[in-house]
């Protein structure tokens, strides 16, 4: 029973990767090859090789404002999200457990609530009163926030059950430290794996949102990608191309990242809701 | 009769020997506790035993037969573990007859061997609940149930008290070895805690680094130890050289007295306890500068204070071999 | 597993008491404010007849003529869930035996995290790369003699759209069952065996029917998944999906003219309550799930 006979393992892996694999390099090709697919053949797989389409698209001058306000939007999420939930966690692990199973079906209601029913009923709802909240491209980060709970909500809340929080307060608050204290210099610390993950993920997320800003008729990058399809079908395809890979890397550091992690246990953290 | 028996059994990891030629034969209806500090090898011979681990050279022998080839599957050797063995979708009654279950034994003999079980362990009510619905004790007392269900030929425990209270260790152990006097199933018992050994099993075998020390009854191993290891790992022993030879002795056989009588050392009080019934001195002994420990009953009145010069008389000093 | 001891203070001053409840409220509030308040607007708009008739939008949008878009997206949910789940929880199961290279399973859940929560955007482009007219793999199985398009195949069809979905749903299956999978403890497998059980028998009696919570919920979450997915479908067929989400899109977006705003809140609404049942029974197998991983 020691060693694991693998026989059907490899096979899968393989064919599932495939699977992925294949259309990832599709992008690529489609990319950064121009070569029209009609005259596409073992003769011509390799030429005409260029990042020309890529360059054109980035340097267009729709390109950047999207980029930039999709990456702050993303910034901005972030925070909210951790403002939101990590006082609210923390009170939920310290004092109030009874409030905790309301609290987490709470964070699933982003789940159940559609982007496209949220933005209408968003829309019907405040449109009159608060008109900012669809006109201004930071309206859209309350929906973002909200978008994110059901992982960010369970992510936070395993990575405090799995620190014993009573003792490390009362010691922390034994020694003389203040609540700010202790929440900077003993809680956050040891949370570090918990609050990099959602906020790798809060990002990717808003970073890749497309029916909350489209339907508000917001300029991000995916709705930009999308509209520069039909003029520059080479570079949108490099930009999501581009997205794809950056992301998995985050990816990849952050899962190295937990691994490392003293407070995580055999189990990564799950991300997902 | 050998029930179970290893034969000069020897497992490597690479070049790290885990067990040594290991020879002990299990006779029927014995309780035999392994026991030594962890690493020593105790869990890999009963893993042997269940099957869960090759071996690299010697014999395997059941009745008179050799298993080395047996699957885990059919040895029909119930082992309890340490913990979290109980299936979390069964129910307490569907754990202990699962054995049944994969054995395709009639439904209503299942039950009544289940309801003897639960009987066995005075769990009577329980066998609806789930395992997440008991204390740790209870639990393996489950474990000890689906185990004995099965009617096996030996019956392994992995150091089943390990992740117990201190309290309800004591009752566990104590009912583990009062059902087995009863049913009389030839069980091989691994811990490290010496106590444990000691009270509960009819022979010892202590082990170090993959080889045994020494084979006996608990009073054989305790009394008369055989290597300076046995005598150290199995009760507490004073060591101390004395007329350049390493010598043994027990504190209960060591006493402190006032005067200088015969055969008494001179030494130093380091310290001194009182615990009703005990009292325990522990003395720096003039002859070798050690640290000895004399345990003695309270015979009354007499307060040692630290500082204070007395002797030490020794009633049976043991030359280590 | 309860959690740390330290409710001492809610059972003295009362579940209720403000200054239990008052560090909860900024959270419960910002929800309130952006999720539930919305959702009753659009129950209130739901409710509202179409321009023209009498009937409530809410039951008009479960007449013949509207129900179709609905099943569309039921059938395409059911079939991307129940092949991503299978196909997942297959896929899970491999990466959790490769012990060697040890990187794998770093590369397949990095990955994996950003197919399943990137968006449908960049997964749309790379389906058109692949399986569009123009695609790559089109190509490759047309000079090996399988002419997809010539067939009827449209990426934006059915069968287009679940293989385009399996894209995210295979991934977060793998996410969801791959700490189930760790959670099988080595001390079960071995506890079942010593009492008599062969490979399949532990897998058949215990493996898997203590995965089953896990299972079910991870089917479950990838039919919600699919159900609302909107990026996706909208990016493959050009705005022109029979898909809910993008239907609800073009019925608001024309109100105006087509006067049929209420019928999008309706089929919004209808969405919400189809999810609401399928969100609870997956937290319900989440809960059980756990409770036998802790045990």
């Amino acid at each position: 029973m020691n060693r694991r006979r693998t026989t059907w393992e490899w096979p899968v892996i393989i064919v599932v990767g495939a699977f992925f694999i294949i259309p990832m390099l599709a992008m690529t090709r489609f990319a950064m090859q121009r070569v029209p697919m009609s005259l596409l053949g073992r003769e011509t797989i390799f030429s005409r090789w260029t990042i020309r389409g890529l360059m054109n698209t980035i340097s267009d001058d729709k390109f950047q404002p999207a980029f930039f306000m999709s990456v702050r939007l993303g910034i901005v999420t972030v925070l909210l999200v951790l403002a939101l939930l990590l006082p609210t966690v923390l009170w939920l692990h310290l004092r109030a457990m009874r409030w905790k199973i309301l609290a987490e079906i709470v964070s699933l209601l982003a789940y159940v609530v559609p982007p496209i029913a949220l933005v209408v009923g968003v829309s019907g709802a405040y449109r009159d009163t608060v008109p900012w909240i669809v006109s201004s491209n930071y309206g859209l980060v309350p929906l973002y926030a909200i978008l994110c709970f059901p992982f960010a909500y369970r992510t936070l809340d395993v990575g405090f059950a799995a620190l014993d929080l009573h003792t490390l307060v009362n010691a922390s608050r034994s020694l003389g430290a203040s609540w700010q204290q202790t929440f900077r210099k003993v809680l956050i610390p040891n949370l570090r794996t918990a609050i990099l993950t959602t906020s790798f993920l809060a990002f990717a997320v808003v970073i890749g949102e497309f029916a909350i800003s489209s339907l508000l008729l917001k300029r991000t990058l995916p709705t930009y990608m999308l509209e520069a399809q039909g003029r520059e079908p080479q570079g949108a395809m490099g930009v999501a191309l581009l997205l794809l890979v950056l992301t998995t890397v985050l990816f990849m550091a952050l899962g190295r990242i937990q691994k490392k992690s003293p407070t995580s246990s055999s189990q990564e953290i799950r991300i997902t809701p | 009769m050998s029930q179970l028996e290893f034969a000069h059994v020897t497992k490597k990891y690479g070049d790290f020997e885990a067990l040594s030629a290991f020879t002990l034969s299990v006779q029927k209806g014995e309780l035999i506790s392994i026991v030594g500090p962890s690493g020593c090898g105790k869990t890999t011979a009963l893993r042997i035993a269940a099957g869960f681990e090759k071996f690299d050279a010697g014999r395997l022998i059941v009745n008179g037969n050799n298993i080395e080839l047996v699957p885990p599957q059919k040895r029909n050797m119930g082992m309890v573990f340490q913990s979290y063995s109980l299936f979390p979708h069964l129910t307490v009654a569907e754990n202990i007859g699962f054995g049944l279950t994969i054995r395709k034994t009639e439904k209503k003999k299942r039950a009544s061997v289940v309801s003897d079980m639960l009987d066995l362990v005075r769990l009577v009510d329980v066998g609806h609940r789930y395992p997440h619905q008991l204390s740790g004790g209870q639990q393996q007392r489950v474990a000890l149930a689906r185990a004995l269900a099965i009617e096996p030929t030996v019956l392994l425990l992995d150091e089943p008290l390990n992740a117990l209270d201190a309290k309800v260790r004591i009752e566990v152990r104590e009912e583990i070895r009062s059902l087995q006097k009863r049913i009389g199933t030839t069980t091989l018992f691994v811990t490290h805690d010496q106590e444990e050994a000691l009270t509960i099993s009819d022979r010892v075998c202590v082990m170090s680094n993959g080889v045994i020390q020494q084979v006996g009854t608990p009073r054989e191993v305790y009394d008369n130890p055989s290597t300076a290891f046995v005598a150290t790992f199995i009760g507490e022993t004073n060591s101390m050289v004395i007329g350049g030879k390493e010598v043994l002795v027990r504190p209960e056989h060591t006493r402190v007295v006032n005067d200088a009588e015969p055969d008494s050392y001179r030494g130093i009080v380091q310290s001194f306890s009182f615990a009703g019934p005990l009292q325990t001195v522990v003395v720096r002994m003039s002859v070798d500068g050690s640290l000895v420990r004399a345990t003695m009953t309270n015979t009354g009145g007499v307060n040692w204070t630290i500082g204070q010069e007395i002797g030490v008389v020794f009633d049976c000093l043991v030359p280590l071999k | 597993m309860g959690g740390p001891v330290g409710s001492r203070a809610s059972t003295t001053s009362g579940r209720w008491s403000p200054s239990l409840v008052l560090p909860l409220l900024p959270y419960f509030t910002f929800v309130g404010l952006f999720l539930l308040v919305p959702t009753v607007v659009l129950f209130t708009k739901a409710f509202r007849p179409v321009t023209g008739s009498t009937t409530s939008a809410m039951v008009e949008a479960m007449n013949a003529s509207n129900r179709s878009s609905f099943m569309f997206s039921l059938k395409i949910s059911f079939f991307s869930a129940i092949l991503g789940a299978i196909v997942g929880f297959l896929f899970a199961l491999a990466v959790s035996r490769i012990e060697r290279p040890r990187r794998l399973r770093n590369i397949v859940t990095g990955f994996s995290g950003v197919a399943a929560n990137l968006g449908g955007i960049p997964l749309a482009f790379a389906f058109i790369a692949s399986l569009g007219a123009q695609g790559l793999f089109t190509r490759v199985l047309y000079h090996n003699g399988i002419d997809l398009y010539g067939a009827g195949f449209k990426i934006y069809d059915f069968w287009g759209i679940v293989v385009v979905y399996l894209y995210f749903q295979i991934p977060l299956m793998l996410l969801v069952m791959l700490p189930a999978i760790d959670g099988l403890r080595p001390t079960w497998r071995e506890a079942a065996i010593n009492i008599g059980a062969s490979s399949s028998q532990y897998w058949r009696r215990v493996g898997l029917p203590i995965l089953t919570p896990s299972l079910l919920g991870g089917t479950l979450l990838l039919f919600a998944n699919a159900f609302s997915a909107y990026a996706t479908a909208y990016a493959l067929s050009s705005g022109g999906s029979r898909l809910v989400p993008v239907q609800i899109r073009f019925y608001l977006q024309g109100n105006t003219i087509t006067g049929k705003g209420n019928l999008g809140y309706a089929l919004a609404a209808w969405m919400v309550v189809i999810l609401l049942f399928v969100m609870t029974g997956y937290l319900l197998l989440r809960r059980r799930a756990e409770r036998w991983r802790a045990a």
